[in-house]
């Protein structure tokens, strides 16, 4: 497998030189990097068995090449180990996907994050956690998978505020939005299962995705109440945010999940009860300042989710409270969830980096 | 010791397409309009529309609008182009 890096390098004095050099460039995002030596970024792309000029995807929309070099020098900046650049590249592999829409996901005024969900024993394996604090720095290996995501955005394609970006205000997650789902304590198939990955595989599932909307039930055991708060705040999502259709995100703790197994409900009693509850009407519009635009079209209903399989339920948070949270879609179904097998190539050759020397 | 590090940004731009000549007038010319397909993009291109025929004496001009405003132009838009001496895109945010 050749190693060789076709990247300009630069020869700098020490560690502050090389916070100072990338930063004053516009190459962060504010925070320090981990330097990009030669050697770092050899390890990431021997660890997944890739050529420095092996090419991840193409951004469809403009057109750009995002080879595997580019993409590991980004994820070390980020702090990734080489064990976490898997997920990193799989994640890419998945935005690069036409229905995932990633230009507009990344150049909207609406600010969306891309939400990065892991699966599978590579969460065990580089120690990913799935319970306290999920949603924010809840450990090593989410906080620089997300990350990595977002440093490659901006130094690859340009992702910048005020460049590519045009977002009004953009939200925190997109410092770093990756979760891993705890599949452990958890008596439903996981996410990637229910989106047709082997039960055997890891997966990431990429959503673009607006902040987290957290919501508190702990006054019932009853499924359908715990779900009807869920629903609530969906609703006020498509008043106040988006009222379109599209991949409702949904992360559920173990308090809830609890009295949902206690109950008998599954993933998809869940689904089928939050489909028929997160409607509203348009004419719904005039209580929050939007009368305006309701027109005709008062009497019609929308619903968050075009189908109940459209939802992405996740297990995750700590073990104790009821709370959970709803991560809505940025704009309805123009950029669709898409979840990829971590490692594993289904309509490829082998290539040259995948032989043995 | 020197410490070297690489360039995290693109460095191989290939460039897709090369501009088509400029004109030198848009008198008597047919101009498109390609909308994104926002709320202010109807207020927004009558109004170029107006200025276009009044203040440059455009002969034709033809608004297309786009299914998604997010994502390019359909290839029925772009095949539609071919046929305008200019075209102008842009948003109604």
């Amino acid at each position: 497998m050749s190693n060789d890096l076709n990247s300009k390098y630069f020869d700098l004095d020490d560690s502050d030189d090389i916070q100072e050099f990338y930063h004053s460039r516009g190459w962060t995002d504010g925070f320090p990097i981990v330097p990009p030596t030669p050697k770092a970024v050899r390890a990431c792309l021997d660890w997944v068995m890739m050529s420095a000029n092996e090419i991840i995807g193409i951004e469809p929309v403009r057109e750009r090449a995002i080879d595997a070099e580019k993409l590991a020098i980004n994820a070390v900046m980020a702090g990734c180990l080489p064990m976490h650049f898997p997920a990193v590249v799989s994640a890419w592999m998945a935005m690069l996907k036409d229905e995932f829409l990633l230009h507009g996901t990344t150049a909207s005024t609406g600010g969306c994050a891309i939400l990065v969900i892991l699966n599978g024993s590579i969460r065990q394996e580089i120690g990913a956690r799935s319970d306290f604090n999920v949603l924010g720095s809840s450990d090593r290996a989410t906080s620089v998978i997300g990350r990595a995501i977002r440093l490659a955005l901006i130094n690859i394609l340009q992702v910048s505020p005020g460049a590519i970006d045009r977002s009004t205000l953009g939200h925190p997650g997109k410092i770093s939005y990756c979760i891993a789902e705890d599949e452990e304590n958890s008596n439903w198939p996981s996410l990637a299962e229910s989106r047709d990955i082997p039960k055997e595989a890891s997966a990431v599932t990429v959503l673009a995705a607006c902040a987290p909307r957290q919501i508190m039930n702990e006054w019932t055991t009853k499924p359908e109440e715990i779900l009807d708060t869920y629903a609530a705040e969906m609703r006020a999502n498509m008043r106040n945010y988006s009222i379109w259709s599209g991949n409702y995100a949904v992360v559920m703790p173990a308090q809830h999940r609890e009295h949902m197994r206690v109950a008998g409900w599954g993933r998809e009693e869940i689904a089928n009860y939050l489909f028929e509850k997160a409607r509203i009407q348009r004419s719904e519009w005039s209580t929050v300042g939007k009368g305006s635009v309701i027109r005709d079209k008062g009497d019609t209903e929308y619903c968050a989710l075009s189908s109940p399989d459209h939802l992405l339920l996740v297990a995750a948070g700590g073990p104790a409270g009821g709370f959970g949270a709803i991560i809505p879609p940025w704009l309805g179904t123009k950029s669709q969830a898409v979840t990829l097998a971590i490692g594993a190539c289904v309509d490829c050759e082998p290539t040259a980096a995948s032989q043995p020397e | 010791m020197a410490i070297r590090v690489l360039n995290p940004t693109s460095e191989s731009m290939v460039v897709a397409f090369e501009p088509a000549p400029r004109l030198q007038s848009l008198k008597g010319k047919t101009v498109g309009l390609i909308s994104n397909g926002k709320e202010g993009t109807t207020g927004f291109f009558a109004h170029v529309d107006r200025l276009l025929r009044e203040r440059y004496q455009v002969a034709e001009v033809i608004l297309r609008t786009k299914s998604n405003y997010s994502a390019p132009a359909e290839d029925e838009i772009i095949d539609d182009a071919k046929s305008w001496d200019l075209a102008i895109t842009g948003l109604g945010d």
